[in-house]
């Protein structure tokens, strides 16, 4: 780092927040921070530009070109080089990188709970942000709970990224629930229902016995299995009682039921029989294929499945669903929520960014990434190269595949995913964003997400693969509910009960 | 202790020195060889000493905390430790057992071929799926065996069968896995029993034939004495690399169900070490394994060397 940059940054420091200063009023922040982000974006003509670099996570199969990161450049003022590492390989990439201290000035960690990860985290590797987050406007609007449920004993390491609370939900082929003069279900009874006629009434109406009632893919979390474990009653990680007591998701009743209902899908045929070992690449392009009729996944999925599928199952319309519980009763609805909204932190390593000047430049960008202009950047492009939009501020894709190469890689990394006016034409988007927002009412956290655990973080993920390969052997018929319990009881003894008693006692320093 | 240097010794050292002197050429084409084992084999040996501490990166070497040997304890109690080592020498034995002999069988074989053209043609195609990555031979039996449209299970279901669910069965994970490196290196490991054989006299078949010695018998006391000795050297090789798998094709097959009968030293450091970030005890659990091939390499050398062959060394 030459002492220019530094300069620099300290020059764009104090611009920086002149113009916040100017800009911003009290009841107003977001539109203040525009109007610096605006004012930086006009004075970048002027100024030489700050190089950012940052390692972040590509969730797409190819990084973007530079359309719109230039973009992104001239309203930030800076000059950003990715370093981007693949979702599938990040927990190995980050870790590699954290062990041979070959970081950025942002690094982009989504993966909290890995042990190596959170240990660098908690040994001071990275700027502790908590103090200086409240000087620029949008970093400031990030809720109190946002900030506590990202933190490590009580430190916030970065910049939290901050997603919608619930997302899944169930989607489901609305022309062959018509077709069969179904209704959409209400009930995981009757959801098991529609899954058994999508596999025995032919559907599709080809004559053939090709389809099956769910398409679902070898993950336990983000696949079918905690949606519906949801549905029936299951807490979201942990439950604790009134006394302290914790109790491990797979513990529970709720959980049991869930595996029992997988089971009878599994038995009955009613999901694909390879799940346990299906990529969610192939799920979603057999769903595409019109090989099944229903998806659990995040709710916007749908609008890529009908993407998917154009050429292929053209007929396909869809149907979201995101009430269902196992009882009927509007009051048992839940959902479980996914790291309790947060998709990770934005953190700053002290071996790049030495100062606290450095910082305050490094937390101004971020701040700039949250003004309405970037995220419609990141979100949807460029206005009239890659999308049109009316005075609503509803947004129409021009050419999805530009989109798809140009703008889809950045949405994964805008530090903040709700609460902005432009949106999405499509009703599918416009749908699916509006039952996420209802999930968010419904929420099940994680009591344990902000806790501490040492076992957990050395071995927790190892630990959890005794459950993992349970639950999937008694879903699949080859263990009963004795062997389970015994697999619980492996867990218990290779150190889960060390666990359980680690986060009840940081549960009890925490709420005394 | 002060060496006492005799005329003759000191006669002989000039003598090596002046050889030095005179070689300096020769000895220095050897320096590059030298470099790179010190450079990238001996140096790197030092970072094996994260096994005996606490490592966090961010403390490096010197200043993370000593673990004696901790890491080593947790290994061996482990209940892992049984099931790792019991699934690693299982596979090895097949490999042994099963893998080993089949490119003699098929070199022998070949070499039986007499028309150029046609063992050529052979030759080519069996060296093929050498060259293909472990993702694609695993994806192609992913094709291949899947329960949902897989090309076998349909074959099987067509003629009245129960679809057999070959990648979520730990009974068939061996199986799958011994057949997909037979399919894949069966063809390449040839090549070196088929150099080792156009070696062979030609006089001693003449004199077989002139015996009345029939084409079997040929190939029996005449073909594989001929090769034995590069038999075993492999063999010893191959004995070296007991514990050493290789990660990536075993990774690419096991799952939540057949994690029981997959799971191998090398998946298992991958998981637990580099991918949860615990990087003693991944190096812990790598040490055990290379301290175990080093062992069984001199002692099959040992053997090797009592029945009167040469070894490896």
């Amino acid at each position: 780092m030459n002492r220019n940059y530094k300069k620099l940054a300290a020059l764009m420091l104090c611009s920086g927040l002149l113009l916040t200063a100017c800009g911003g009023n009290a009841n107003n922040s977001k539109d203040g921070a525009d109007k610096a982000a605006a004012g930086a974006g006009a004075n970048g003509g002027t100024q030489a530009k700050t190089k950012i670099s940052w390692l972040n996570v590509l969730h797409t199969a190819s990084p973007p070109t530079d359309t719109v990161l230039n973009k992104i450049e001239e309203f930030t003022n800076a000059d950003i080089e990715f370093s981007w590492i693949p979702d599938a390989s990040k927990e190995e990439r980050i870790n590699t990188s954290l062990a041979s201290d070959s970081l950025a000035d942002i690094v982009t960690l989504t993966i909290l709970d890995n042990s190596s990860v959170r240990n660098a985290l908690k040994s001071g590797m990275f700027w502790e942000v908590s103090p200086y987050l409240d000087e620029f406007p949008n970093l400031a609007a990030i809720s109190r709970d946002t900030r506590s449920s990202a933190s490590i004993e009580g430190k916030l390491y970065g910049v939290p990224f901050q997603k919608s609370k619930a997302r899944n939900g169930v989607i489901i082929r609305k022309d062959w629930l018509d077709k069969l003069g179904l209704a959409v279900p209400k009930t995981t009874a009757e959801l098991k229902e529609v899954a058994k006629a999508f596999t025995e009434q032919d559907p599709d109406g080809n004559g053939k016995k090709d389809t099956t009632g769910f398409m679902d893919r070898s993950d336990l979390v983000y696949g079918a299995f905690k949606t519906l474990g949801s549905y029936f009653g299951t807490p979201n990680n942990w439950a604790v009682d009134n006394a302290g007591v914790m109790t491990p998701e797979f513990a529970t009743e709720g959980y049991i039921q869930t595996m029992d209902y997988m089971k009878a899908l599994y038995d009955g045929g009613y999901i694909n029989q390879d799940f346990a070992v299906t990529a969610k690449n192939d799920q979603q392009q057999n769903f595409a294929q019109g090989k099944a009729g229903i998806y659990v996944g995040a709710l916007f999925d749908s609008k890529n499945l009908l993407n998917l599928a154009k050429g292929i199952q053209d007929g396909m319309e869809l149907v979201m669903v995101n009430d269902i519980t196992s009882t009927g009763k509007p009051e048992d609805r839940a959902i479980w929520s996914s790291s309790n909204g947060i998709g990770g932190l934005l953190s700053f390593p002290k071996s790049e960014v030495k100062d606290e000047a450095e910082l305050k430049r490094l937390l101004k960008f971020v701040n700039d990434l949250m003004s309405d202009e970037v995220y419609a950047l990141m979100t949807y492009g460029i206005e009239g190269v890659h999308y049109t939009a009316d005075a609503d501020l509803a947004v129409t894709i021009k050419d999805t595949d530009l989109w798809q190469q140009e703008v889809q890689p950045f949405a994964a990394s805008r530090p903040n995913e709700t609460g902005y006016k432009i949106h999405d034409a499509d009703p599918l988007k416009v749908e699916a964003e509006r039952l996420i927002q209802e999930n968010a009412e419904y929420g099940v956290l994680n009591p344990a997400y902000s806790l501490e655990s040492e076992t957990n973080t050395a071995q927790g993920s190892e630990l959890q693969k005794i459950i993992t390969d349970a639950t999937y052997k008694y879903i699949l018929g080859k263990i009963g509910l004795d062997e389970f319990k015994g697999e619980i009881d492996q867990w218990k003894k290779s150190g889960g009960s060390k666990i359980i008693s680690e986060y009840e006692a940081a549960y009890k320093a925490v709420n005394p | 202790m002060k060496m006492k240097v005799t005329p003759e010794r000191k006669k002989r050292t000039k003598h090596s020195l002046l050889s030095l002197k005179r070689n300096k050429l020769l000895y220095l084409m050897i320096l590059p060889g030298f470099l790179y084992f010190v450079i990238f084999k001996y140096l790197p040996m030092g970072g094996l000493i994260i096994a005996f501490q606490d490592y966090q990166p961010f403390l490096g070497i010197t200043g993370s905390p000593w673990a004696g040997l901790k890491h080593f304890i947790r290994l061996f109690t482990e209940p892992t430790f049984f099931m790792l080592l019991k699934n690693t020498l299982i596979l090895f034995a097949l490999n042994i057992v099963i893998f080993f002999p089949l490119p003699i069988i098929l070199a022998l074989m070949l070499n039986e071929v007499r028309h150029k053209m046609f063992k050529n043609v052979v030759q080519t195609i069996i060296y093929i799926p050498h060259f293909l990555s472990w993702v694609i031979i695993v994806s192609i039996t992913y094709v291949f065996m899947n329960v949902d449209g897989g090309v076998l299970n349909e074959i099987i279901a067509a003629m009245g069968g129960h679809k057999i669910s070959f990648l979520t069965s730990p009974e068939w994970l061996r199986t799958v896995y011994i057949g997909q490196i037979i399919w894949k290196e069966l063809g390449w490991s040839t090549i070196i029993y088929l150099a080792a054989i156009t070696v062979v006299d030609t006089q001693l078949y003449e004199a077989a034939e002139m015996d009345g010695a029939a084409r079997l018998r040929t190939t029996w006391h005449v073909t594989l004495p001929a090769i034995r000795p590069v038999i075993i050297t492999l063999l010893i090789l191959k004995i070296g690399h007991t514990l050493d798998l290789g990660f990536e094709h075993m990774y690419l097959l096991i799952n939540s169900l057949n994690r029981e009968v997959g799971e191998i030293f090398d998946t298992y450091i991958y998981t637990a070490g580099l991918k949860n970030g615990q990087l003693s005890f991944s190096t812990t659990v790598g040490l055990f394994k290379g301290v175990v091939g080093l062992i069984l390499v001199m002692l099959s050398n040992k053997l090797a060397k009592k029945i009167g062959e040469d070894g490896v060394y």
